[in-house]
């Protein structure tokens, strides 16, 4: 029997994409569809005095003009604090206005004539002055009536005591910038409402079912009326985890237009309107003993939050798991305090608070593992998670293959030319024919060092509300087609095809007789979302069970056919045998149709629902087994610095990641690598510069993602430890690809010329500051 | 994008007549890929677009050695790239081309676009300059040559006259080594922070200078002249300390701004550092 799990089985959608064949939002054409257009405010906190729609009303084109005035009267969002269109502005990326006109280009000429008298109001754009006393408040009908939106304060052990068994501590303090998901494709939506007063939106949203709750919330209907339609989505990251105000004045256009309404973004308001990771400041001090173990940790940081709350405010949880549970550490404080201002808003995105916190607690095991004179890979091994424990914070780690991915990481490392002098580096410009290449780099000035980095991510689910729950059906046809109804969603990260592989190998069918539904909340069954890397391990639970189920109905109705017991029979590519005897077989499809042409016949419907066995952390501890499994990973990173420009070349990444058990091997790889990708990125040119609440680099060209040019050679190891509880011993992975890099390039950098980099990104001008600066004072 | 009339003239009078009707609210087109994006983004405003792609002769490559290069404004940048002529008597150019934008917009985009644009980032403009580059400028009223040097006005304005079109590039045949090198963050796909061309006539061996010609890119309102810089190094020895000197006087002559591409402080840095490594690799 061919085994499908384990298989490098291509994406189901891959030729589609490749080809340009698969359907996006911004590719949704209804007939009688119109176009929305959106007017943000031009100041970061004012008060809207009056607006004058007529002239854009009046323009040829334009079927209508929505304003406050058409708010339904309901806030929604996380914190309950946002509306469609405002009438108080707090940020730049308020919504005043929105025009519907029967194309684009004329709904943004209507904007233009757009009159809004503005009242200015004193802004904020920093947590430091939104805490200052007599700060004017960002939402004054807030209760607390303060700027902060949540403080979150966690502890285990006695940190005193931790302080006293130290042999060494460290401290540092960190900051990292706004960053942004930069999808492929800009944020849209189709908003069609039918004669029953039901609406129907085509979305490229992450959490389908949610979504149905939160505009029910924001539009005053019932959620019932509402059906989402998920389009083929080109990039998600976290962008499409919550509600923004786009998605109700969608449907809001299209009521009042009585014309279906799509509302897409341009680039530019994909940078200025979308949501943000949010920038971090952080004090970090930590102590180990002199043979090497850990002995405390003690983080405080702040949060902008920015105008109004999103999932950006949550992800200290997140960071708090990487300070108390990354390594085992007996004694932990950490503190975030969220903050309101009148800058970006900031929402979920890949790694959640994990790509910030794995920078400070990685590059600060460095400085221990330095200040102890340890091998900095000898020394995290040594405080390394391991199988079978629980954390202080409750993490209930089963499978844990942190040790394996260190020391695999390590075991390439040497294989690295650090301080040899190897050959250079594929420089694209070296293939040019009777021409020099055009390296500006000098080779006196280029050091080399290798650093590295673990990380620790959620890899069996993530309880973040109350159920962490996935439905699936399998229903087998006449033909033997077999198709899987899943709750989860695809986003480009390869579920469907991974879900199908468990499906296919459960049923003994083969990958071409199935079919994945995942896209239509009419059709498919419930689930919380696609976040927290649970998909495969959620999803997949499901889809097994469901798969099982449908099993059993084939198995029940082939016994009767091959006069065996349900329990002789095993089935493959498509066909049921009695163990023992192979002669006596079927297909599935018999056995289907056999269910089906007879009285009292049934179909074969297979139902799954899969909740991991996992609680909400504690409201006041903040303590809690959030996850069924964790996944665990590790970086190497090799690099080359250019000491007179401060330009920072990473020459290679080597990644290992214990995912559980890979079904498929060639999924996992383009998760790491694309993790890579967003985390290099990260680590050295991407920065949303922002001034006033302005986003000052809004495009492509100023916000600088990695292009396939700037990738290093990279090197991606799968660890497999076999997870009890995941399917077929799977564990996530989605996110863990980008999450240490920052910290494995900064710890590499300080290996090659000496210097703590403590700001992301490590631009070439922060770096030859950093230099000069060391010159200067040595 | 708002509506425009769009013109594709097929021969250079029509076009000159065109661009003189609409006396100074038109917009040339070639590649399109600065113009549109601009046109797009409403940063530009155009009521009629000329389109020049059809006309003929524009997009000539030839060289000779009294007279050297002519170079058509159409000729794009992917040309540059693969042309026999500039591996042979002006590799520089090949090379500059070759680390501008991206294959796709290298096919479409046009040296005459990217000087008319005239961004002091141009990439092409520090090397054309130092190799000696004229631009011949035509409208409906007659022909004009000058020194590119003398084209660019301010950042985005050229010596363009309304109704004028560029119509070719000329260079004298090569004399002596040039380099062109970039710092930006990413190898391609990516405008200069600092751009530095340099070209050297030797003396004798390679230590000696007779002249120099030093250009700055994106550190001044225009592609920058570093005369004092030239200064250092004509009729000099290239010593290591002549050549920090000559670096040092080109980033005190620079004017940079602190924007968000780079501090000025970091721009003149790296103008010194990249004009030092652009004498050594043709050394």
């Amino acid at each position: 029997m061919d085994q499908i799990i384990g298989q490098r089985v291509p994406k189901l959608d891959a030729s589609a994409k490749a080809t340009g064949k698969a359907t996006y939002g911004h590719d949704i054409r209804l007939p009688g569809m119109l176009h929305g257009r959106i007017l943000y405010s031009r100041y970061a906190h004012a008060k809207i005095l009056n607006i004058d729609t007529s002239r854009a009303k009046n323009l040829r084109g334009v079927k209508c003009v929505l304003t406050s005035a058409d708010n339904p009267s309901h806030l929604f969002g996380y914190g309950k604090d946002n509306k469609p269109f405002k009438d108080i502005a707090r940020s730049l990326r308020d919504e005043i206005a929105g025009v519907v006109a029967i194309d684009p280009d004329i709904a943004e000429e209507a904007l233009e004539l757009i009159t809004v008298e503005y009242e200015p109001l004193p802004a904020i754009f920093s947590p430091k002055e939104a805490l200052a006393e007599g700060a004017p408040l960002i939402h004054p009908e807030r209760k607390s009536q303060s700027n902060m939106f949540h403080s979150y304060r966690y502890t285990h052990g006695d940190l005193g005591q931790g302080e006293r068994e130290s042999d060494v501590v460290v401290e540092a303090s960190y900051t990292v910038p706004y960053v942004t998901h930069a999808c492929m494709e800009t944020s849209v939506v189709v908003a069609q409402f039918d004669l029953r007063d039901h609406l129907t939106l085509w979305s490229t949203t992450q959490i389908p079912f949610l979504l149905q709750r939160d505009l029910s919330e924001a539009l005053g209907i019932s959620g019932s009326q509402i059906r989402i339609i998920q389009t083929a989505v080109g990039g998600a990251f976290g962008r499409g985890l919550d509600i923004y105000p786009y998605e109700p004045i969608a449907a809001l256009m299209a009521r009042k237009a009585g014309q279906p309404v799509r509302l897409a973004f341009s680039r530019h308001e994909e940078f200025t309107a979308g949501p943000a990771r949010q920038p971090v400041e952080v004090t970090i001090r930590a102590g180990a003993k002199s043979d090497g173990t850990l002995t405390f940790r003690d983080v405080s940081s702040v949060l902008d939050v920015g105008a109004y709350i999103s999932w950006g405010s949550v992800t200290p949880l997140v960071m708090m798991e990487t300070t108390a549970s990354l390594y085992q550490v007996p004694h932990v404080r950490f503190q975030a305090d969220c903050v309101y201002t009148n800058n970006l808003i900031t929402g979920a995105m890949r790694g959640y608070g994990n790509p910030q916190s794995t920078f400070f607690v990685e590059t600060i095991m460095d400085r221990l593992a330095e200040a102890l004179k340890m091998d900095p890979v000898e020394f995290r091994v040594r405080n390394a998670n391991v199988p079978n424990s629980e954390t202080p914070q409750g993490l209930i780690i089963t499978s844990c293959g942190m040790k394996e991915c260190l020391e695999t990481v390590a075991a390439n490392a040497d294989q690295g030319a650090k301080h040899t002098s190897s050959a250079p580096v594929s420089d694209p410009t070296r293939n040019m024919a009777n021409s020099r290449p055009l390296i500006e780099e000098d080779p006196p000035h280029l050091k080399r060092g290798i650093g590295f980095a673990a990380t620790l991510n959620v890899g069996g689910g993530a309880r973040i509300y109350r159920s962490d729950g996935c439905g699936a059906t399998v229903k087998v046809d006449d033909f033997g087609h077999v198709t899987l109804i899943t709750g989860s969603t695809e986003i480009g990260q390869g579920s469907e095809t991974v879900l199908a592989q468990i499906v296919a190998q459960t049923l003994g069918v083969k990958m071409e007789d199935i079919t994945v539904l995942n896209s239509d909340t009419d059709i498919k069954p419930w689930d919380v979302g696609v976040h927290a890397s649970r998909t495969t391990f959620i999803a997949g639970n499901a889809a097994q069970l469901a798969a099982l189920d449908a099993r059993n109905q084939i198995f029940e109705t082939a016994a009767e056919l091959l006069k065996a017991k349900p329990e002789e029979l095993q089935s493959y590519d498509g066909s049921v045998t009695v163990k023992n005897d192979p002669a006596r077989s079927l297909t599935i499809a018999q056995a289907a149709r056999s269910r089906h042409f007879k009285e009292g016949g049934k179909v074969i419907l297979g139902e799954g629902w899969y909740d991991p066995p996992t609680k909400l952390v504690d409201k006041d501890t903040y303590k809690g087994n959030i996850s069924a499994a964790y996944g665990f990973g590790a970086q190497m990173a090799e690099v080359e610095v250019d000491t007179e420009t401060g330009k920072v070349r990473v020459l290679r990444l080597v990644c290992a990641n214990d995912v559980g058990f890979a079904i498929n091997p060639m999924a996992v790889e383009g998760q790491i690598e694309g993790g890579a990708q967003m985390g290099l990125g990260y680590a050295l040119t991407e920065e949303l510069i922002v001034k006033d609440g302005k986003i000052l680099n809004p495009d492509l060209l100023d916000y600088r993602l990695f292009t396939s040019a700037d990738m290093p050679e990279i090197k991606s190891i799968i660890v497999e430890t076999d997870d009890p509880t995941g399917p077929f011993g799977a564990k996530g992975v989605g996110e863990m690809g980008g999450t240490p890099t920052a910290a494995a390039i900064a710890n590499a950098i300080y290996d090659a010329i000496g210097i703590r980099m403590t700001q992301l990104p490590m631009t070439p001008e922060r770096v030859l500051a950093a230099i000069m600066q060391k010159e200067t004072t040595e | 994008m708002r509506p425009f009339n769009h013109f594709t003239p097929t021969t250079l009078s029509e076009a000159l007549s065109l661009l003189a009707e609409h006396n100074g609210k038109t917009s040339v087109i070639a590649g399109g890929t600065d113009l549109l994006l601009k046109m797009k983004a409403g940063l530009r405003k155009s009521n009629v677009v000329v389109n020049i792609k059809r006309l003929p002769n524009l997009n000539c490559l030839t060289f000779n050695a009294i007279d050297g290069l002519k170079l058509g404004a159409l000729t794009t940048l992917r040309e540059l790239t693969r042309s026999p002529i500039i591996f042979e008597h002006y590799p520089v150019l090949a090379q500059t081309a070759h680390i501008m934008a991206s294959e796709q917009i290298r096919s479409l985009a046009t040296v005459g676009g990217n000087l008319c644009n005239a961004a002091p980032s141009a990439d092409l403009a520090p090397p054309l300059i130092a190799l000696g580059a004229s631009v011949n400028l035509i409208s409906s009223a007659g022909e004009r040559r000058i020194p590119l040097e003398n084209f660019f006005v301010g950042p985005g304005k050229s010596a363009l006259q309304p109704g004028e079109l560029l119509k070719e590039i000329t260079l004298p045949p090569p004399v002596g080594k040039t380099a062109y090198l970039k710092h930006s963050p990413r190898v391609y796909m990516d405008i200069a922070i600092v751009g530095v061309a340099v070209r050297i006539q030797f003396e004798g061996d390679r230590f000696a200078c007779r002249e120099a010609r030093v250009v700055l890119g994106a550190v001044a309102p225009v592609p920058l002249r570093a005369h004092q810089s030239e200064d250092v190094l004509a009729g000099q020895n290239l010593t290591e300390e002549r050549i920090l000197q000559a670096a040092k006087a080109a980033g005190q002559e620079c004017s940079p701004i602190d924007d968000v591409r780079g501090a000025a402080w970091y721009r003149r840095r790296m103008v010194e550092v990249l004009l030092k490594r652009g004498i050594k690799s043709i050394q």
